[in-house]
């Protein structure tokens, strides 16, 4: 959720709790990760790293040395998340998106989005049959919302209720240090109905903020059973804004002779030509076809450099309809420190507001607009740290990789 | 040169599991199935993960080609997945003994059920399989001192779905061959009795089978057993393409025209035992609709022949062979009238045509389709046949070798025909998928066959065998519901 938004919820009383926590603690603007994803964002929240070091770059990666596409889950997770940090003490996580499968932890564990299965979702196992009970899901079924945008919400409805249970039930069943609870259902909400928040005469505008007014109750009932001596942390790991085109990178690297394809239409990156020179990766993370990296890649080392400049060149000139599409072309070496950052994209886009990149290789268009009305954005994520010491510790600007931080020396005062 | 398989993903390996459907536009996931496969524009994503090989993570099941991976092996017959298991479903019969040992040869992990039906069947009309066969323990054993294959056998009736699927489940079959029907036409217009019997075996066992799969094993690719004889012959002399239209099929009515292309082809079964192969083809084609089951139909021509290196092996490894009017098929039958002296039997004017194949080359063609498994969802067909002929020139190349080879003074004789069948047609049948997509050559020739037949049937022992028989060659079961011998119309010797 963006900054705005929470801010003029909490100020138009739809929000009233976490209106209270805003007058009484720090509400920071926060900077996502890049990409502006939940996979690269949360790995950063947990870890405290950025992707050159915790090794999630994305939803989807290539394994190395291949053109296959893989999904990293929490096994491919290179840095350790906070709660198997020494004296992290006993964590309760739920719904922490890109944390399955879950392993054993000190305390208790139910992976987020994307999670398979439950069974393996949970630590431990003996949680499983009291979540089965509350008909606890991990996310909404994401199909529905194509089919019927009444059974959407109502299935974001059931989802967030029964996620409510299992925290109320952890919450009162477990002893723990840190509870993190993760409400995932506003980011599906926000992507098929971010019209309906921007126009109150939306059919649906009453039902968005119908949904985070019953999280605001949830925050309002967390408030209330900490003590003056507990930190209370919310955050996004994104912001949120209109969405008015989504942009096909492949496409447009195509057109501009980088990319060539075997197949028409590929089956997927193991049709992407010998003599290609690059291609994107959902949303803009751009791969350069290296010989050193990919087995029919053409380029060296010493070829990337050019490619560099001319990439970034091109990017920044790419106009839609008048408007520039890129806001910033990051190079790797600018964003990806650790060991982990050679395995990163060679650039990442950062579009302005208003465009979705995406790097279906399949596109047959340079732009597009399909039912989602919501993006992700990279600078307006929110921080809000309530308790003593938060001025102190809380970073003007933070980022998502701070926020581990900000919690360990929050702890650390507290321990004297 | 390529194998026929090398391009074929973990899409299509019963190895994957298929996990989920993640739409990352969205950030959402979906345990809804599969439809349209991995996403056309490329933003939805299908999840897998490979069962054996964990270490793999959640990736892009398109992504792993046959040739790449390397649980899958080189074989003459395609990429091979090792140790694949294989369950045979009737594996007591012809058809299915032969091929538990083929299989089992090349390093599948065979297992099978039966209920000894065959068996029973041909008892009951008073026959035997001319071709000794042992007990099933028996065979068991050889197998394993013979060729080192250790057969995983239950004995049950797949109507049984409670045990089928209890035995399903504790071996995971990552292919089921299903032949376990009763394959006989005459077998199924004797009456009412065997009409509701060979139905109820053939449809019910199979739709069984289908909702075991569902719950069961969805990711196993089903080898479903057709028979060419489901099309009919049509007197349009219409080609028999295999299954569907093909794409660029049309229908022109009325100054309007349509595409036919993908659409299942009219069948036009010639008995209640093809009109139950058909009821499995709506079956089968409506589960793979539903529940992304995949499957191969296996439109088979006519069988024949005794041989393959593993049943030749031992004779407690032989196949059964049948010659009487409701088990045995035409060539199988010529060549024990020919050992015996009884002129070779062809109906009516013996112009009718059918498509055939040997046994070595049905079992060349079942490792194939077995190695190359479709995609979930798909309702594959193949019409699996190496050749066709009309049934005179067989009766003509049968005796032609008896002659010539076997000293064997063999005559034919035209006798009526009890079936209602046209005996004079067009007939084009395509069998194209099985050598464009599968890498199928035929390896035996019709004469080739027929002498490794008559070797072995010439036999004292089994001479002796169809001796006993031999009357019951002739047929007397007519679809008119008569029962009475047929008459000689004609007859030719040399």
């Amino acid at each position: 959720m963006p900054f705005g938004l929470i801010r003029d919820l909490a100020a138009e009383d739809a929000m009233p709790n976490t209106q209270q926590l805003i007058a009484e603690g720090v509400f920071r603007r926060m900077t996502s990760s890049i990409p502006e994803i939940s996979s690269v964002a949360w790995s950063s929240v947990i870890t405290g790293t950025n992707p050159g070091v915790h090794g999630i770059f994305g939803f989807t990666d290539l394994a190395p040395g291949t053109y296959r596409l893989v999904f990293p889950n929490f096994n491919s997770l290179k840095a350790p998340p906070f709660w198997e940090w020494k004296r992290s003490g006993r964590s309760v996580i739920l719904n922490v998106p890109s944390t399955f499968p879950a392993r054993p932890l000190n305390g208790v564990m139910v992976a987020g989005f994307v999670a398979l299965d439950l069974e393996r979702a949970t630590y431990p196992p003996s949680l499983v049959p009291h979540l089965r009970e509350m008909d606890y899901r991990v996310d909404v079924d994401a199909q529905t919302a194509h089919k019927s945008l009444p059974l959407f919400l109502q299935d974001l409805e059931h989802t967030l209720q029964a996620r409510i249970k299992a925290y109320r039930y952890l919450w009162e069943r477990e002893e723990w240090d840190t509870f993190v609870l993760v409400f995932t259902g506003t980011d599906r909400l926000a992507h098929f109905l971010w019209d309906a928040y921007e126009d109150p005469t939306h059919t649906y505008h009453t039902a968005f903020v119908n949904h985070l007014r019953r999280i605001d109750e949830v925050i309002g009932e967390i408030a209330r059973r900490i003590t003056s001596n507990d930190v209370l942390m919310m955050l996004s790991d994104h912001g949120f804004g209109k969405l008015e085109y989504d942009v096909y990178i492949n496409f447009f690297l195509r057109q501009r002779g980088f990319l060539k394809l075997a197949k028409d239409p590929p089956r997927g990156p193991q049709d992407i030509a010998d003599g290609a020179l690059a291609f994107a990766l959902d949303p803009g993370r751009i791969y350069f076809h290296l010989k050193e990296r990919f087995p029919r890649g053409p380029l060296s080392r010493a070829d990337r450099e050019a490619l560099l400049d001319e990439l970034t060149a091109a990017f920044e000139e790419l106009e839609i309809e008048g408007r520039k599409v890129v806001q910033r072309v990051y190079r790797r070496e600018e964003i990806y420190t650790g060991p982990q950052a050679e395995r990163g994209p060679d650039l990442v886009l950062l579009p302005h507001d208003g465009f979705n990149l995406r790097g279906s290789l399949k596109a047959r268009k340079l732009h597009g607009k399909d039912v989602f009305t919501g993006k992700h954005t990279h600078a307006d994520a929110f921080l809000l740290v309530w308790g003593e010491g938060a001025r102190e510790s809380t970073p003007d600007r933070p980022s998502v990789s701070d926020v581990v931080h900000v919690m360990e020396e929050l702890r650390e005062r507290r321990r004297g | 040169m390529k194998l026929h398989n090398a391009q074929k993903t973990c899409w299509n390996c019963p190895a994957i599991d298929l996990a989920g459907k993640v739409d990352f536009r969205a950030c959402g996931q979906s345990v809804e199935a599969f439809e349209r496969g991995p996403d056309q524009e490329g933003d939805v994503y299908v999840m897998a993960e490979c069962k054996r090989r964990p270490e793999l993570g959640l990736f892009d099941p398109m992504g792993i080609t046959f040739e790449e991976c390397p649980e899958w092996v080189e074989t003459p017959f395609g990429y091979m997945l090792k140790d694949m298991r294989v369950m045979i479903l009737g594996i007591d019969g012809y058809l299915g003994w032969t091929l538990a040992l083929w299989l089992g040869a090349l390093g599948f992990q065979v297992s099978g059920v039966d209920n000894y039906s065959r068996r029973d069947w041909v008892m009951e009309r008073g026959s035997h399989t001319v071709v000794p066969i042992a007990r099933m323990t028996e065979r068991l054993q050889a197998a394993r001192e013979v060729l080192g294959i250790n057969i995983n056998f239950r004995r049950m009736d797949i109507l049984d779905r409670s045990r089928l699927r209890e035995f399903i489940e504790e071996v995971k079959p990552e292919a089921i061959v299903h032949y376990a029907e009763c394959p006989s036409a005459p077998y199924s217009m004797i009456d009412a009795d065997h009409a509701i019997e060979v139905q109820r075996n053939n449809v019910l066992g199979t739709l069984g089978l289908l909702f075991i799969m569902r719950d069961t094993v969805p990711e196993t690719s089903l080898l479903k057993l057709g028979t060419m004889g489901e099309y009919g012959t049509p007197l349009t002399g219409r080609p028999i393409f295999e299954g569907m239209f093909p794409a660029d099929a049309v229908l022109r009515w009325r100054g309007r025209e349509w595409s036919l292309g993908g659409e299942l082809t009219p069948r036009d079964p010639v008995s209640f035992y093809h009109v139950s192969k058909v009821q499995d083809t709506f079956n089968v084609y409506e589960a793979c609709k539903y529940w992304w089951l995949r499957s191969y139909d296996i439109m088979q021509g006519v069988i024949y022949g005794v041989h393959t290196e593993q049943v030749a092996a031992d004779p407690r490894l032989r196949t059964r062979l049948d010659i009487d009017e409701w088990f045995g098929t035409v060539v199988n039958r010529f060549v024990a009238q020919a050992v015996v002296g009884i002129p070779l039997t062809i109906y009516g004017a013996g112009e009718q045509i059918r498509g055939f194949i040997s046994l070595q080359d049905a079992m060349q063609c079942m490792t194939r389709l077995i190695c190359s498994p479709p995609e979930p969802g798909e309702y594959g067909v193949v019409n699996q046949m190496s050749g066709y002929y009309s049934i005179r020139e067989l009766a003509e190349t049968v005796a032609r070798v008896g002659r010539k080879e076997f000293n064997l003074p063999v005559k034919i004789q035209r006798v009526e025909n009890p079936r209602v069948e046209a005996d004079r047609h067009p007939f084009e049948p395509i069998f194209e998928r099985l050598p464009n997509d599968f890498g199928f050559e035929p390896q035996v020739s019709l004469e080739e066959e027929i002498y490794r037949m008559f070797e072995l049937l010439t036999q004292p022992e089994i001479k002796a065998r169809i001796e006993q028989k031999k009357h019951l060659i002739i047929p007397r079961t007519w679809w008119s519901g008569m029962k009475k011998q047929v008459e000689t119309l004609e007859l030719w010797e040399e």
